[in-house]
C-alpha cells in the first residue's frame, strides 16, 4: 500500500475489482490507476471509498458488511458510495444506512455514475482543503477577527474584547498576560479571568 | 346574526348537545365533531366568534389553533388569552384550568400536551379555523390524537371557507375527517337553500360597468393567450402530465402551478429541460395576463423588459412569435418614434395587431430595423414621442364618481346634510382594489390627474433605463437586480441576453430612448438641487422629446348597456399629431404647474377623504366640462389586506374595481345584515378580457368544489367508534404501534414491550416529524436543546436538514458549526438529509452537474464536510415515514437517551466543564477553537503548531523564524505574527 501511493500521490488508485465499473469512465478530473488495494477506491492516505450499486445490494444484501470488515481500522474516513439506481428505494436505503452507521462509515449517496463519480473525484481533490467556504462569510478587518478569536473562550463578551484590547495594547500582551493583570481589568471576574488564563496557558494536549 | 348563520351554529352545537351537557351520564356516547365547509366570503370570521361567545367557562377551556399566517379577523370574548411562550409553564397550566377561551399556536399546545402540562380533563374542545391547511401529518391530528388518547370527550370544531382547497388531492376530506376524529361534516355552499334565500331577498342594486379595453391591451391579451396555448399543447406532448387539467381556463388560478407541480414534483430531477422551462413560463404568461388589467402602461412595459432581461435565452415563450407581439403593443402604450420633422415612423393608428413585416421601411419590425434600414435616411434623426396610455378603467371610475356625486345631489339634497350631522359615512364610496399598489395609484389619479401620474411613471421608468444604460457600459456582464417571477426554482441559470437589447430594438430607437432618458435625469438632477420633490412636467417641450400627452379614450368609451352617461365629452381626439398643438400642451402644462401649488394643502389633509368640496378637478385636458365637477367621499380599500372594512366603514356605494367572489359575498351579507341600508354596487370589467373570465371561472370552481364534496360526503365511511376516539381506541393505536414495530425489526421481541424513547428540540415541532414518531409508538420528550435537534441515545445525535435548510445553512456556516459542536459531545455525531416526499429524490440531474469540480456545488460542500468531519454519519432519508423508520432501526440495539443529560450537553456548568465533552480529555478544547481562529492558522498547519508549543501563551512570544517553520511558509507565519503584535485601535 504504502508502494503505491508513493508513486502516484495525485491520483486515486482503484481496486482491481472496479474493472468494468462504468463509473470509471466518469473520472475525469482526477488521474487514476488501478492497484492492489482493499478498498475499491483510494482517496488519500485515511481516506477510502466502497462502492455499492443499491440493485446490487438487493441481489447481494451482505457485500456490504464483509466489505467493510475487511477494511479493519486504517482509515480515518471510510465512505460508503452509495448509488441509487433503483425505484423503490426505502427498504434498501434503510438497510445500506444502518450498516455504514453501525459500521463507522460516512454514506453518500448518489443518483448516476456523473455524480458517484464527480463524489470521487471531489474528495480527492479537496484533500487538504480547508473548510473556509462551508464556513460561512467572514469579516476580514482587525476587531472583527480579534472578536471572532477571543469570544470563542466562553463567557467573554464583545465588551470584555473592548477592555482586554484597550488595556493590554494587543494581542499578544493578552496572551501573555498574568492572572493578577486580567484580574484588574473592569468587567473581567473571576471566572472569566480563570477561563482565559487557562486557554493561553494550559498545554494544547493534556498529557494522561 | 343572519338566519342561515344560526341554522350552522345550532348545527354544530346540536351534534355537541348529548356531550356537552350531560358529559358525565354518556362519557362515550361521544362529543361529536364537526367539520364545516362554507362559500368563501360568508363572514366565518363572524361564525366562530359566535360560538366561541356561546361557550359557557363551566364546560372546560377552549382551545383556538391559530396560525400565525392566518389574518383572520376574529372578534374573541373578553376571557380570550393568548397563550404565548413568554409565559411560564405553570402560568400557562393555570390559563387551561380557567375554563376560558385560549388562543394557542399548534407547537406550543403539543409541546405543553407532551410534557403533561395540560390538564386534558378540562378541555371541552378544540376550534381550527383555517382546516384546509392541515395534512395527515400536521400538528393538528398529533394534537386530537394525544388530547382524545386521554380525555375521549374533547370535540373538535374545524372550519373552512376554502371549498376548492378543500377537494385537493385524493379524498382530502375524508383524510382530514380521520385524522382530527370528526364524525360530522356540514356543507354551506352559497347555492344552499337557506343561504341563498336570504341573501337573495332583497340583493343590493348591482351595475354592470364594461369598460372595453384599449386595442393594444386587447391585442395583448389575445397574444398572451395563444402563447399560453402553444405552451400547453407542448406540455401535452411531454406525456407526464395529466391532459385533463391542462386548460387555458385552469391556467389563469395560481392553483394551477400546483395540479403541475403535484404531478412533476416526483418526477421533476428526470424532466427534460424543456418541459421544466414550459412551467415556468405558464406561471410568467399568467401573471402577464393579471398585469395587463392591473398594471398601468408604463409598469407593465417595465415589467415587461425586466422579463426580457432576466428570462433564460431557453425560455420558449420569449421568442414566439406572438410574444413578439406582446413586446411590441406593450410599447405602443407608451411611446412611439417619429421622425424629427414629424412625420410617423409607424403608423400605429392602423390595425396593429397584424405584423407589419416592411411596411415603411425603417422600424416597424425591429429585427428587420436594426442597422440596415436606418441607413435610408440618416439625417432626420428619431425622436421619442409619447403616448402614455391611461388604462381605460381610470377614466371610467372618475365619471362612475362624477355620476354618483351628481346623482346624489340631485336626489336627496338634504342628505348632504344627513351626511354632515353624523350619519356616519353613510356617504362614502368605497373603492375596492386588489393590491395596496393599486389603491394608491388610483387614490393619485383622483386627487391628482391620470396624466401626472403617468407621467411620473414614465419619468421613472427612463431614468432607470439610463441607470441600467450606465451600469451597462461599465461591465458587460449586468448585474440585474430583478429576477424575474418566470423562474421557478432557480433551475434555469439567469443568463442576461446582454444584446437583447440592442438586437430587439433599432439602434436608433435605442439611441433615441436614451437621448430622452439622460435629459430627464439632467432634469431630476436640476430639479433635486432646487429643491423640488416632484420632477415637474412641463420642460420637455425643449429637448428632443416632445411632450404630447395624447390621452388616449378607448374609443367607445362606455358603451355599456346598463347606463347612459352623456359621454361626449371624452370626443376621441384626433390621433395625429399636429406640431402646434405641442405649445398648446406646453401652456397648459404651466397651468397645471400654477394649480398644483394651490392644491397642495387640499392633497395633504385630504389624502384619503375627498371632500366633495374641497377638491378641484385638474384635469388638463379637452374634457373642460368635467373639469369642475365635485367628486364624492371616496375611501380606498385593498383587498390583501384582509380587513372586515365593510362593517367599519358602512358605505352606501361600492365600486369593485377589481371583481373578486369572496368580496362579492361580503356586499352580500353586509346586505343582508343591513337590510335598510340603500347599497349600490357598481363592477368595474374589462369588456372581453381575461378578468370577468376569471371571475366567473372562481364561481364555477368553486361550484364544482361543493358538487365534488356533497358527493364525497354520500360516499363517505366513517368508523362507528370514531366519534367516541376514547381511552380504548387510543389503546388499539398503542397496540398498533407496537404491532408494527414487531414485525418491523424482526425477533425484537424483547424490546418491544419497553417503549422506545426520543429527546426533541422544541423548535423541531415545527415540522411533523415528532408527530410521525408518535404514530410509530415512540415517546416523544420535548425539551430545549442546545445540541442537536434529536437525541436518539447517550451517544447518537443529530442534526436535521431538509433539503432548502441544507443549502442554505451551508452557504451560511451553520452547519459547520452545528456539525462542529455535536461530534464535540457525541460520539455518533449524524446529519440527517431528509427529502420531501412530493418532490424528487436527488439533488440535481445528472445533465445539471457539469464537468468540473465547483466549489458551489452541493457535491463539492458535502464532501469538504465529510473531509472535516470524518466522524460524522449521514442518513439519506426519502420522507417523513422513512425518517421514522430509519430512527427505529437505529434505536434498537441502543440505551434510551437521558433527558436530563441532553438538555445539559452543550451548556457550560458552573465549573465550566461540559459533560461528555468526547474531546476534552485529551485536550484544551478552548486553546485549540482559539488557535484556529487566528488569522493564518489553517486546518492543515494548526497540528503541527500545537506539536510545536506548548501553549498560546508560549505561541505568543515566537519569533517569525521560528513560526515559518511551524507554519510551513513565511506568508502565513507573518500574517499571524502581525495580528498578534497589531497595536489595539484606541477609542479616543
Amino acid at each position: 500500500l504504502t508502494k503505491s501511493s508513493g508513486q502516484s500521490r495525485n491520483a486515486i488508485l482503484v481496486s482491481h475489482r472496479q474493472k468494468g465499473n462504468p463509473l470509471l469512465k466518469h473520472i475525469r478530473n482526477v488521474k487514476w490507476e488501478f492497484a492492489d488495494i482493499i478498498c475499491d477506491y483510494l482517496l488519500g492516505q485515511n481516506s477510502c471509498a466502497l462502492y455499492l450499486s443499491l440493485r446490487y445490494h438487493l441481489l447481494h444484501p451482505d457485500y456490504l458488511y464483509y466489505r467493510i470488515r475487511e477494511l479493519q481500522k486504517n482509515f480515518r474516513l471510510r465512505v460508503v458510495l452509495c448509488h441509487v439506481d433503483v425505484e423503490d428505494v426505502v427498504k434498501p436505503l434503510l438497510e445500506v444506512t444502518k450498516t455504514a452507521l453501525l459500521h463507522d462509515c460516512t454514506l453518500l449517496c448518489g443518483w448516476s455514475l456523473e455524480e458517484c463519480g464527480r463524489y470521487l473525484e471531489t474528495i480527492k481533490v479537496y484533500e487538504n482543503k480547508p473548510a473556509d467556504i462551508i464556513q460561512g462569510p467572514m469579516d476580514t478587518d482587525y476587531l472583527s477577527r480579534l472578536n471572532h478569536a477571543l469570544t470563542s473562550v466562553r463567557h467573554v463578551n464583545k465588551t470584555d474584547v473592548v477592555t482586554l484590547g484597550s488595556t493590554f495594547g494587543s494581542l499578544s500582551h493578552i496572551m501573555d498576560a498574568s492572572m493578577e493583570d486580567l484580574a484588574r481589568c473592569p468587567g473581567i471576574g473571576e471566572r472569566k479571568v480563570r477561563r482565559l488564563y487557562d486557554t493561553f496557558h494550559e498545554p494544547f494536549r493534556r498529557m494522561v | 346574526m343572519l338566519d342561515f348563520q344560526q341554522h350552522i351554529i345550532t348545527d354544530i352545537i346540536a351534534g355537541d348537545g348529548d356531550s356537552t351537557s350531560s358529559s358525565s351520564s354518556s362519557s362515550s356516547s361521544g362529543s361529536s365533531s364537526s367539520l364545516v365547509i362554507l362559500s368563501s366570503g360568508l363572514a366565518l370570521p363572524k361564525l366562530i366568534s359566535a360560538l366561541l361567545h356561546l361557550h359557557s367557562p363551566a364546560d372546560g377551556s377552549i382551545l383556538l389553533l391559530h396560525s400565525h399566517s392566518s389574518s383572520f379577523p376574529l372578534i374573541l370574548p373578553d376571557s380570550t388569552f393568548d397563550i404565548s411562550s413568554d409565559l411560564p409553564a405553570h402560568a400557562r397550566t393555570s390559563l387551561y384550568c380557567s375554563g376560558g377561551v385560549l388562543s394557542i399556536t399548534p407547537r406550543i399546545l403539543i409541546v405543553d400536551l407532551l410534557s403533561e402540562r395540560v390538564p386534558v380533563s378540562k378541555i371541552a374542545g378544540i376550534v381550527i379555523p383555517n382546516v384546509e391547511r392541515i395534512t395527515e401529518t400536521s400538528t393538528e391530528g398529533f394534537i386530537v390524537r394525544v388530547m382524545k388518547g386521554r380525555n375521549g370527550n374533547v370535540w373538535v370544531r374545524a372550519f373552512s371557507d376554502k371549498p376548492h382547497a378543500m377537494v385537493a388531492g385524493f379524498m382530502k376530506v375524508e383524510r382530514i375527517m380521520k385524522c382530527l376524529g370528526i364524525t360530522r361534516l356540514h356543507l354551506w355552499p352559497r347555492f344552499q337553500v337557506y343561504v341563498s334565500q336570504e341573501l337573495e331577498k332583497d340583493p343590493p342594486v348591482v351595475v354592470d360597468v364594461r369598460v372595453p379595453m384599449s386595442k393594444y391591451m386587447v391585442g395583448i391579451q389575445k397574444a398572451i393567450l395563444e402563447v399560453m396555448d402553444a405552451c400547453l399543447k407542448e406540455m401535452r406532448k411531454t406525456n407526464k402530465v395529466d391532459v385533463e387539467d391542462l386548460t387555458v381556463e385552469n391556467g389563469l388560478f395560481k392553483s394551477f402551478d400546483e395540479i403541475v407541480r403535484m404531478q412533476l414534483d416526483p418526477i421533476w430531477h428526470t424532466l427534460g429541460k424543456k418541459t421544466k422551462q414550459l412551467v415556468s413560463d405558464l406561471k410568467t404568461l399568467r401573471k402577464l395576463l393579471d398585469y395587463l388589467v392591473r398594471y398601468d402602461a408604463v409598469s407593465y412595459l417595465k415589467y415587461l423588459d425586466t422579463l426580457r432581461v432576466s428570462e433564460s435565452f431557453r425560455s420558449v415563450w420569449i421568442f414566439a412569435e406572438s410574444s413578439y407581439k406582446i413586446f411590441e403593443l406593450a410599447k405602443k402604450r407608451v411611446y412611439r418614434y417619429v421622425r424629427s420633422d414629424g412625420t410617423k415612423l409607424d403608423d400605429s393608428s392602423k390595425n396593429s395587431t397584424s405584423r407589419k413585416r416592411k411596411s415603411k421601411g425603417d422600424d416597424s419590425n425591429e429585427e428587420a430595423g436594426s442597422g440596415g434600414y436606418g441607413l435610408q435616411n440618416p439625417a432626420s434623426s428619431i425622436i421619442l414621442e409619447e403616448v402614455l396610455e391611461e388604462a381605460p378603467k381610470w377614466k371610467a371610475l372618475r365619471e362612475l364618481l362624477e355620476e354618483i356625486e351628481e346623482e346624489r345631489q340631485k336626489t336627496t339634497l338634504p342628505a348632504g346634510q344627513l351626511c354632515d350631522n353624523g350619519e356616519e359615512n353613510g356617504c362614502i364610496v368605497l373603492v375596492v382594489c386588489k393590491d395596496e399598489h393599486s389603491c394608491m395609484q388610483l387614490q393619485e389619479c383622483i386627487l391628482e390627474s391620470p396624466q401626472k401620474v403617468m407621467q411620473a411613471q414614465w419619468e421613472q421608468y427612463l431614468l432607470s433605463k439610463v441607470l441600467l444604460h450606465d451600469t451597462q457600459t461599465r461591465c458587460k456582464k449586468r448585474p440585474k437586480s430583478a429576477k424575474g417571477f418566470g423562474i421557478l426554482d432557480g433551475i434555469v441559470p439567469v443568463t442576461p441576453t446582454s444584446s437583447t437589447e440592442a438586437s430587439s430594438t433599432s439602434t436608433q430607437e435605442h439611441d433615441a430612448l436614451l437621448a430622452a432618458a439622460s435629459e430627464i435625469r439632467k432634469k431630476a438632477k436640476a430639479d433635486l438641487a432646487g429643491k423640488t420633490s416632484m420632477p415637474q412636467i412641463g420642460t420637455e417641450g425643449q429637448g428632443k422629446v416632445m411632450n404630447k400627452r395624447n390621452k388616449k379614450p378607448p374609443r367607445n368609451n362606455k358603451s355599456s348597456q346598463v347606463r347612459k352617461h352623456k359621454n361626449k365629452a371624452s370626443a376621441n381626439k384626433d390621433q395625429s399629431m399636429l406640431p402646434s398643438e405641442d405649445d398648446e400642451q406646453l401652456g397648459e402644462v404651466n397651468e397645471d404647474i400654477s394649480d398644483n401649488h394651490s392644491g397642495d394643502a387640499v392633497i395633504d389633509n385630504a389624502a384619503a377623504h375627498l371632500g366633495p368640496s374641497g377638491n378641484n378637478d385638474r384635469k388638463t385636458d379637452d374634457v373642460e366640462a368635467i373639469r369642475t365637477k365635485p367628486l364624492p367621499q371616496v375611501q380606498f380599500y385593498a383587498l390583501e389586506s384582509h380587513k372586515s372594512v365593510l362593517d367599519v366603514l358602512k358605505p352606501s356605494v361600492i365600486i369593485v374595481y377589481h371583481p373578486d367572489m369572496t368580496f362579492v359575498r361580503e356586499i352580500e351579507v353586509y346586505k343582508a345584515e343591513n337590510p335598510l341600508r340603500n347599497l349600490k354596487v357598481y363592477f368595474l370589467f374589462y369588456e372581453d378580457s381575461t378578468e370577468g373570465q376569471k371571475f366567473e371561472a372562481s364561481i364555477r370552481r368553486e361550484n364544482k368544489a361543493f358538487e365534488s364534496l356533497i358527493r364525497q360526503k354520500s360516499l363517505m365511511i366513517i368508523p362507528v367508534n370514531q366519534g367516541k376516539l376514547g381511552a380504548g381506541s387510543n389503546f388499539n393505536l398503542e397496540q398498533q404501534a407496537s404491532q408494527n414495530s414487531l414485525t418491523r425489526k424482526a425477533g425484537g421481541r424483547k424490546e418491544a414491550e419497553k417503549e422506545m424513547q426520543i429527546v426533541v428540540d422544541m423548535r423541531e415541532f415545527m415540522s411533523s416529524l415528532p408527530n410521525v414518531l408518535h404514530q410509530k409508538g415512540m415517546r416523544i420528550i420535548p425539551v430545549t436543546l442546545e445540541v442537536g435537534d434529536y437525541v436518539l441515545s447517550p451517544l447518537m445525535c443529530v442534526e436535521r436538514k431538509s433539503i432548502q435548510d441544507l443549502f442554505s445553512s451551508f452557504t451560511s456556516g451553520r452547519l459547520y458549526h452545528q456539525v462542529e459542536i455535536m461530534s464535540r459531545y457525541y460520539r455518533i455525531p449524524v446529519l440527517l438529509i431528509e427529502f420531501s416526499q412530493e418532490k424528487s429524490f436527488s439533488f440535481q440531474s445528472a445533465s445539471d452537474i457539469g464537468d468540473d469540480v465547483t466549489p458551489n456545488n452541493i457535491i463539492s460542500k458535502l464532501s469538504l464536510l465529510v473531509l472535516h468531519f470524518p466522524r460524522l454519519r449521514i442518513l439519506w432519508s426519502r420522507s417523513l415515514h422513512a425518517t421514522a423508520d430509519i430512527f427505529y432501526s437505529l434505536k434498537a440495539n441502543q440505551d434510551e437517551p437521558d433527558e436530563t443529560k441532553a438538555i445539559r450537553v452543550g451548556v457550560p456548568s458552573e465549573e465550566d466543564m461540559v459533560d461528555n465533552d468526547v474531546r476534552a480529555e485529551n485536550y484544551n478544547t478552548s486553546a485549540v477553537e482559539f488557535l484556529r481562529r487566528l488569522p493564518g492558522v489553517t486546518d492543515s498547519n494548526y497540528r503541527a503548531i500545537m506539536d510545536g508549543c506548548k501553549s498560546l501563551a508560549e505561541l505568543a512570544l515566537l519569533p517569525l523564524d521560528r513560526l515559518a517553520e511551524l507554519m510551513g511558509g513565511h506568508k502565513a507565519a507573518r500574517t499571524l505574527r502581525e495580528f498578534l503584535d497589531a497595536k489595539y485601535p484606541t477609542l479616543l
